[in-house]
């Protein structure tokens, strides 16, 4: 604690009993007389108090009981599982809190006192936004090189869409670079034994997804419409603080993460004779909030398959900013690695998976399976292309024609403080839609808080340029609809049967509307208070 | 004119600003974890302290207090209460505690002797010394004694994205703490710091009952010098005498005593 103002000096015994005799007097002189104004000093002066000698930003030097306009920081859970703070580095910027408001529309959207929670949805967009990377993501790292050290564990890694479009900009790259070759090779140089694509298990999410929506449609499932997309967790976390009479919108259905993890723990493990375990997963995410999401309660439908609680669908999640710093504390270099390809059984996808890390993608994958499911017949070429959805517009509604269904009525929503106007609506049963992509981070993952960190705060041009590289890839794939994923229809074939079978439904669908209903309520419960 | 502040503890998020702020302004460490804050939040104080430190000026303690039969997080904020009538200056001495003319208390450095009269003297427990150092001084918060003088707020005041403190004239604070609880029900009947040991500078509204949050409420309501006018007398004597002398000798040789006893600690672990 640094604070007098004098030059420390060591203060040896003899010095101090010099001292001590000399400020006995002085201090009981002046006692004595009632004088303030001590006479000699011994040691520096004085009359100097205690007082501040550092500094703070500028913006807090304001006269009088002015509260400056940006001030202030968000706050962080104790036992957070996705965000940490270096205080030391904080300068109390206020730039966390004003996307935190702004964008996400979280801080300041809480009524205070707080309840016994610290609202946050882990999104991380304040990760993106802090200027001395004093914010970080809860770092990971050693969980996963403990498991890649351990000759016992099968080590699994997956990897997001939007990792494949931004894992670049970390090595020099320029933004919106294609790395999904040099990305498989490096994990493969790490020792994963196994690199899948989340791309795939997205796949596997729109069969699931797109035959719930069928299902409410034509009138066989009792499920509230709009259906909402259920795969980005800061989502869902969003839902069960501001909006939880709308949890029954969303969507049963796993993320791809989830699901990914769940079959390798099962269908996997049982085909090549694994202990599932033995097998830990890992997923490369754009996201911070995955991080939260793997740790759950319902994110083990592969334990329970089992009989065994312990066992995870997922064990670790890593940002792409964590899995650089990996690669880069390996020695690797991600210009100079060959491109390799995924591992078979989950490592094909369609364009439709591949778009699931931009706004609008899974929405518009979705459509490429519904159009299918309802008119049986595959989505014409010109449709491929669904230009309403694109963009970077924060709130995005379209209608298209489906033969068999009619006109359906969709939006695309990311950020959440727009997408409010939406869910208000929802609400108050005033929505037309049928079905509504929803994402926290602008842009969708391809800006998520998980992502590498290029211009503060992160700009649009940025996102356009990492979306643009997903929509180019997609559409010089040959295959586009999620239902043609020959490794999909493999995998129903062999194991799930079909979409929303018993089994697929145990395993893709971790929360069943039980304990939705169940939640809805304690969070009313809770409301109350 | 005499400053105060009213903190409203319903309106506290635990971001730790203030206490980042507190340290940025006075120039303060942060120990060896800098991520101190949040760890420390992972466990629950009901304890009925608030473990201020030397280097730790003003913290943010998190209780988990129950109303309406549910636990609740109350986050309370937690520094010197700039008494009106101050414990610790009456105890010193030496006049190394001293109270200003905006009301806050000002410690000198150079005036103290290290005798801990004051951290006994202190009813909220507030003054503690630098263990670290050789020759022991106290560290308190100074609530910004510079800041006001150029009428600014303390630093921790203006970094709160919520509002939690106000920083005005005493009188005015008092006043708006009254009207605050009058005019919502949600507030106890009790303004914590109007009474307490005569009158603090710092006040508190709360939605749940002080002594829940780890406050002494069973403080007196006199002012604390007037319990230290008999020890005062006695000092005043005592000190010229060879008394004074030996005491401090006696204490710092405990205190020395102390030192090598912690460093062979920290050697054997
Ligand atoms: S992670 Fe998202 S919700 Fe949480 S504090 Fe940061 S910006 Fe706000
Ligand atoms: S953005 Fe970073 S530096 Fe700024 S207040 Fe938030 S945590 Fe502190
Ligand atoms: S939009 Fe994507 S990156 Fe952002 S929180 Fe949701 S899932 Fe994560
Ligand atoms: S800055 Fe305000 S909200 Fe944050 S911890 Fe301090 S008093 Fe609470």
């Amino acid at each position: 604690m640094d604070k007098q103002k004098e030059p420390k000096k060591d203060v040896s015994r003899r010095n101090f009993l010099k001292m001590m005799g000399g400020l006995g007097l002085v201090g009981a002189t002046t006692a004595l007389t009632g004088c303030e104004h001590s006479k000699e000093p011994i040691i520096g002066d004085f009359n100097q108090p205690l007082v501040g000698d550092g500094w703070v930003p500028e913006q807090y030097q304001t006269a009088k009981n002015w509260p400056a306009q940006v001030r202030g920081r968000i706050p962080i859970h104790p036992k957070t599982v996705v965000l940490d703070r270096n205080d030391q580095k904080c300068i109390l910027c206020g730039q966390c809190i004003e996307v935190c408001r702004d964008i996400l529309s979280v801080f300041g959207y809480y009524k205070l006192p707080v309840i016994d929670d610290v609202v946050c949805i882990g999104c991380g967009q304040c990760i993106m936004w802090c200027p001395t990377k004093s914010l970080m993501e809860k770092n990971d790292i050693a969980g996963v090189q403990e498991a890649l050290a351990d000759p016992n564990k099968f080590v699994i890694v997956q990897t997001a869409p939007a990792t494949r479009v931004a894992l670049g900009e970390e090595f020099g790259m320029p933004a919106g670079s294609w790395v999904q070759g040099q990305q498989v090779a490096a994990l493969k140089e790490l020792g994963f034994d196994r690199v899948f694509d989340t791309n795939f298990s997205a796949d596997l999410t729109i069969m699931e997804e797109s035959k719930e929506l069928y299902k409410i449609l034509t009138g066989k499932y009792d499920k509230p419409l709009p259906l909402i997309t259920s795969c980005c967790p800061a989502w869902v976390k969003f839902c069960e603080y501001f909006y939880p009479d709308l949890l029954d919108n969303i969507s049963s259905a796993g993320s791809p993460m989830q699901m990914l993890g769940a079959i390798a723990k099962t269908h996997y493990a049982k085909k090549n004779n694994l202990d599932p375990e033995q097998i830990y997963t890992v997923a490369i995410m754009p996201c911070t909030a995955k991080k939260a999401e793997i740790k759950r309660p319902e994110m083990n439908a592969s334990g329970r398959y089992w009989g065994k609680e312990n066992i995870r669908d997922n064990d670790a999640v890593l940002t792409v900013r964590e899995l650089a710093n990996l690669i880069k504390t390996n020695g690797l270099d991600l210009n100079t690695l060959p491109e390799k390809d995924y591992d078979p059984v989950m490592g094909k996808s369609s364009g439709g998976g591949l778009i699931f890390g931009t706004t609008g993608g899974v929405l518009e994958a979705c459509l490429r399976t519904g159009y299918y499911l309802f008119s049986n017949q595959d989505m014409p070429e010109h449709l491929l292309e669904f230009t309403p959805v694109r963009g970077l517009k924060s709130v995005k509604s379209a209608s298209l024609d489906i033969p068999g269904l009619g006109t359906a009525h969709v939006a695309v929503l990311h950020g959440l403080s727009d997408a409010r106007v939406v869910f208000d609506a929802v609400r108050r049963g005033e929505s037309p839609y049928h079905a509504i992509e929803v994402m926290a981070c602008p842009g969708g993952c391809i800006g998520g808080g998980g992502q590498p960190r290029t211009t503060l705060p992160p700009s649009n041009d940025m996102r356009k340029l990492r979306m643009n590289t997903l929509y180019k890839k997609d559409a010089a794939m040959n295959l586009r609809r999620p239902h043609r994923n020959p490794e999909i229809i493999d995998l129903y074939r062999n194991f799930l049967e079909k979409p929303l079978s018993p089994l697929a439904y145990q395993l893709l669908h971790p929360v069943d509307f039980k304990s939705r209903a169940d939640h809805i309520q304690a969070l009313d419960h809770r409301r109350k208070v | 004119m005499s400053k105060g502040v009213l903190v409203d503890i319903t309106k506290c998020i635990g971001c730790d600003a203030c206490t980042v702020a507190c340290k940025m302004w006075n120039n303060i460490d942060f120990g060896e974890n800098a991520r101190f804050h949040a760890q420390e939040r992972s466990e629950v104080h009901d304890k009925n302290a608030f473990m201020l430190d030397y280097k730790n000026w003003t913290k943010i303690i998190l209780h988990k207090p129950e109303k309406n039969g549910e636990k609740v997080w109350r986050y309370v904020k937690f520094q010197c209460l700039h008494c009106i009538e101050p414990g610790c200056v009456a105890s010193c001495f030496a006049t190394a505690l001293r109270r200003n003319e905006n009301g806050a208390i000002l410690f000198y450095p150079n005036l103290c002797v290290g005798c801990r009269y004051c951290m006994l003297a202190c009813p909220f427990d507030v003054i503690k010394y630098e263990w670290e150092k050789t020759f022991p001084l106290i560290a308190k918060c100074h609530m910004c004694s510079t800041r006001m003088e150029q009428g600014q707020a303390p630093a921790c005041i203006g970094v709160c994205p919520t509002n939690v403190m106000t920083f005005g004239d005493k009188d005015d604070m008092l006043a708006l703490a009254k009207t605050t609880i009058q005019n919502d029900a949600k507030y106890v009947p009790h303004i914590y710091g109007e009474k307490e040991a005569g009158g603090t500078a710092w006040m508190y509204i709360s939605d749940i009952p002080f002594e829940q949050l780890g406050f002494n409420t069973d403080i007196t309501t006199r002012p604390i010098p007037e319990y230290s006018y008999d020890f005062q007398k006695y000092t005043k004597h005592a000190m010229v005498g060879i008394g004074t002398l030996l005491t401090a000798l006696f204490l710092y040789t405990k205190r020395r005593n102390n030192i090598a006893e912690e460093e062979a600690k920290k050697k054997n672990n």
